[in-house]
């Protein structure tokens, strides 16, 4: 129902945009909730998190137009901190404040890009996540800590890979306890913890057809009737799957599909979700391969590991060779703005000993943000 | 003989004034409560505060349209028959009365709506003022597809009313499942209304602060989806708070009318009543200087170390009988699936450690806070016995006798987006002794539960009646899970 951090016209935030810059060479300002340690942003609009900086800047600014982030407060009462950027033709201007979502709050970071020369054109907006943080659909983690929510996909273009999952499911190695010969793939798995799809898209020749085969291990739920999922791979029917009754506890499993690339767009679409009755909402993958569509295949063969050369593509899920379609480092934004026109992308950042919300999982927005912070201070004392 | 009181934590003779005033003029159900006023609103004294004030008062809009096709009809439901202008008089009339009954500022359309152009306005209308629902009265089968139309444009949370012979099953099949939206379809007015209870309901949680009185820590923060303030206080702020609190009028007025209501005392003396009318007193200040609604407090914690001479479990009844949420060892989601039988339906519940009766296959609900105005704020209490709190021996909780046979509901919020929701019928009350464990003890037989050891939770709030559609209906207007209990045991653990 609600888009976490989207980018949107001039909103609530872009009010409080507009006001005039403050002193050179100002220390870095920082921001919080009654009670919680501080954020600081430094003067090129940076967020210092205790899990690093995240930094968002505009291509082509040569430094901060201002020497410093400046201190204010937003709808009167709400401190924030807000510095500026400029290249050619474009403002960039970064105003960040506490949100305080129950139990810690995190912080919230709007980016509002501003076309001065008057004519249409495409920004690039870099953000460079620390070392070590794993890029996703919506989402940043360290670890399984979700530390960034990032603007909705489809209005920004962000480099991908050839493969890889997209998805908001966490990484679990070693989660799982196979017993039997099976690939230690099997021992790992990623969880769509809360009920989120776990989502893989990998290659095929447009309009192709392959086979596919999800590796499956439960090793928490010892009755059946807990964990109920649903598998959709694309061009096969969908196949529900309760784990402990087709294969008992710590017991590897597969399912085989005969994929093909129904829309013809070079990706074949695998995902794996709770079942609307599922007790338990957190669906599991532990292994995935990608086989010709004429290969002979004995899955037995495919869960102990011995096919692996003969798949096209083998993904221990949630393992050391998996990967996200997003690679990490430098997120590149591609932002079109109308002459004179304003965008915003918006930003959610994991505030000292935090996480962000799942955007699939709270109805938070920068607007009910802003607000609840409002009255929150309102009535602190 | 009463000291004077000197204290520095009492509320200004003009934050008193308005509380006193907001009590005068709060309406519905808890104005019916006044009439037998708690001692606090009998005093008038400038220390006192009333708790009915604290209860959350929001402004709530409703915007309201009439949706029909133009006149006159001729074939097609409601028929040609249909005295169209007379129901919808009716309805209207009836809409603006329950407006008034629950405070809700109705936004009226000024005539029916019955083309393209009167949606477009509608829902332009809606965009501008963004009220907190969207109420549509059907008039004609044919203004389905204007319904489906605000599902998914209107931007706000959708209240559909059609009276019986506007709809066939194929035409609320779908929209009444969808999140966002709460369909009628009936002509039993109070379930129209019922569904404004839950816009008012989710103001009200919107308009709470809690108090959560625990750990040591002092800071503020939102619920998602609920929108509640979560004020976090250390635990010692109420006990410092209970020692400054005198043995007042209030006090004694409060104490006295324990003793008298209740249908007997075993254990608490004379004293443990006024300690428990000071640990009243003392959580309505601490909840006005707070500027909050609803509290929840580590009790035990503080019970074991001995903070305090008393448990609170006694002020808590007292407070949840005004509609004034107050849960018990800082289980803040306890507190919020309390907050949901005050707000959505005007009654207390008490939250509780769920039991298994194997022999009879029950579930019991045990827990010493339980409210004795179990029909609703503004009506009598049930019978009560005055005992003290089973864990500690100390203090005031009530053993409140619920009545058997009667429907409960269970809820629990298990997060601010899934609310586990049951039912069942009271079957009897467990005394203590022989039973261990709490003062109020009620066997449940569990409806679509096999098994007792089956039901979800801990610290479900128990209400009375049966009201799983209610809650099913604000659940899903405002996109809450709820789920239920299996009925069905699961399948034995399978060895390794």
């Amino acid at each position: 129902m609600t888009q976490l951090a989207r980018l949107r016209p001039l909103g609530l935030l872009g009010v409080a945009l507009f006001l005039t810059t403050g002193q050179a060479n100002a220390a870095d300002v920082a921001f919080g909730l009654p009670g919680f340690p501080e954020t600081r942003m430094d003067a090129a609009g940076s967020l210092i998190e205790d899990w690093g900086t995240l930094k968002v800047s505009l291509d082509g600014a040569t430094g901060p137009s201002s020497a410093g982030p400046e201190r204010i407060s937003l709808d009167g009462r709400v401190p924030a901190a807000r510095a500026r950027q400029a290249a050619p033709g474009v403002n960039a201007t970064y105003t960040a404040f506490r949100g305080p979502a129950f139990p810690g709050g995190f912080d919230i970071l709007t980016v509002r890009l501003e076309e001065t020369a008057g004519k249409p054109a495409t920004v690039g907006v870099s953000v460079q996540l620390p070392d070590g943080a794993q890029s996703g659909s919506r989402t940043a983690t360290m670890g399984s800590r979700v530390v960034l929510s990032l603007p909705a996909s489809g209005t920004v273009s962000r480099q991908r890979r050839d493969w890889g999952y997209d998805d908001e499911a966490t990484s679990l190695p070693g989660w799982a306890s196979p017993q039997g010969a099976c690939d230690p793939a099997f021992t790992s798995i990623r969880a769509g913890l809360g009920g989120v799809p776990i989502r893989y898209r990998l290659p095929i020749t447009p309009g192709g057809a392959a086979q596919v085969v999800l590796g499956l291990c439960e090793s928490h739920w010892g009755s059946s009737g807990q964990r109920l999922m649903r598998c959709r791979v694309e061009g096969a029917p969908v196949q529900n799957i309760d784990p402990i009754a087709r294969w008992g506890r710590h017991k590897p499993g597969a399912l085989l599909f005969g994929a093909s690339d129904v829309n013809q767009d070079g990706i074949l679409d695998v995902a794996v979700l709770p079942d609307p009755a599922s007790p338990d909402r957190n669906p599991i993958l532990n292994a995935l391969w990608v086989f010709p569509s004429d290969a002979a295949l004995d899955l037995s063969q495919v869960i102990a590991g011995r096919l692996n050369s003969q798949a096209t593509r083998f993904v221990d899920v949630g393992g050391p060779g998996d990967q996200s379609m997003y690679p990490g480092g430098t997120l590149q934004y591609k932002v079109s703005l109308p002459a004179k026109g304003v965008q915003e992308l918006t930003f959610y950042a994991a505030c000292p000993g935090g996480e962000v919300p799942l955007p699939t999982q709270t109805t938070w927005t920068p607007e009910s943000l802003l607000r609840a912070a409002s009255e929150v201070w309102r009535d602190w004392k | 003989m009463e000291a004077p009181h000197k204290c520095a934590c009492c509320l200004t003779r003009r934050q008193c004034l308005k509380l006193l005033s907001a009590t005068a003029l709060s309406s519905g159900a808890l104005g019916k409560a006044l009439a037998a006023p708690e001692p606090a609103a009998r005093l008038g004294a400038a220390e006192a505060v009333s708790a009915t004030a604290l209860r959350p008062k929001p402004t709530v809009n409703l915007e309201a349209a009439v949706l029909q096709q133009p006149t006159p009809y001729w074939l097609g439901w409601p028929g040609t028959t249909y005295d169209l202008k007379g129901h919808q008089k009716e309805y209207l009339d009836k809409l603006k009365d329950s407006s008034k009954k629950l405070a809700i500022t109705l936004n009226l359309a000024e005539k029916p709506i019955e083309d393209e152009a009167g949606m477009t306005a509608l829902l332009q209308r809606v965009k501008d003022r963004k009220p907190d629902a969207l109420m549509v009265i059907i008039q004609h089968m044919n203004c389905w597809g204007w319904a489906e139309r605000l599902a998914q444009e209107a931007g706000v949370p959708l209240l559909v009313f059609s009276p019986i012979g506007t709809s066939f099953t194929g035409h609320v099949a779908g929209i009444s499942r969808r999140t966002g939206v709460y369909v009628a379809s009936t002509l039993e007015w109070p379930a129209v209304e019922d569904g404004m209870r839950m816009v008012l309901a989710k103001r009200r949680f919107e308009d709470s602060r809690i108090l959560w009185i625990q750990g040591g820590a002092r800071n503020e923060t939102v619920l998602d989806r609920l929108g509640t303030k979560v004020r976090a206080v250390p635990r010692d702020t109420f006990n410092q708070e209970f020692d400054r609190t005198p043995v007042s009028r209030e006090v004694k007025d409060v104490a006295a009318d324990l003793r008298r209501n209740a249908k007997k005392i075993v254990e608490p003396t004379l004293e443990d009543t006024e300690n428990c009318a000071r640990a009243y007193v003392t959580a309505k200040r601490l909840l006005a200087q707070e500027k909050s609604n609803a509290l929840s407090m580590d009790c035990l914690g503080m019970v074991g170390a001995k903070l305090v001479p008393t448990p609170p479990c006694g002020a808590w009844t007292l407070l949840q009988d005004q509609g004034i949420t107050a849960g018990c060892e800082a289980d803040l989601f306890g507190a919020t699936s309390l907050m949901l039988t005050s707000y959505l339906l005007d009654r207390p519940g008490y939250m509780n450690d769920p039991v298994a009766e194997t022999a009879k296959n029950l579930l019991i609900a045990s827990h010493c806070t339980s409210g004795t105005r179990l029909d609703g704020f503004d009506k009598p209490r049930h019978p009560h016995i005055l005992r003290n709190h089973s864990e500690s021996a100390l203090g005031v909780s009530m053993q409140v006798l619920w009545p058997k046979d009667q429907p409960v509901t269970l809820v629990r919020f298990s997060s601010p987006n899934e609310l586990i929701l049951d039912t069942g019928k009271v079957v009897s009350n467990v005394d203590t002794p022989p039973a261990g464990g709490c003062r109020t003890s009620v066997e449940i037989r569990m409806d679509q539960v096999e098994d007792a050891r089956d039901v979800l939770g801990f610290h479900q709030v128990v209400c009375l009646g049966d009201h799983q559609r209610v809650v099913e209906g604000f659940c899903q207007l405002y996109g809450i899970r709820a789920i239920h209990s299996p009925e069905h045991s699961p399948e034995p653990e399978v060895a390794a």
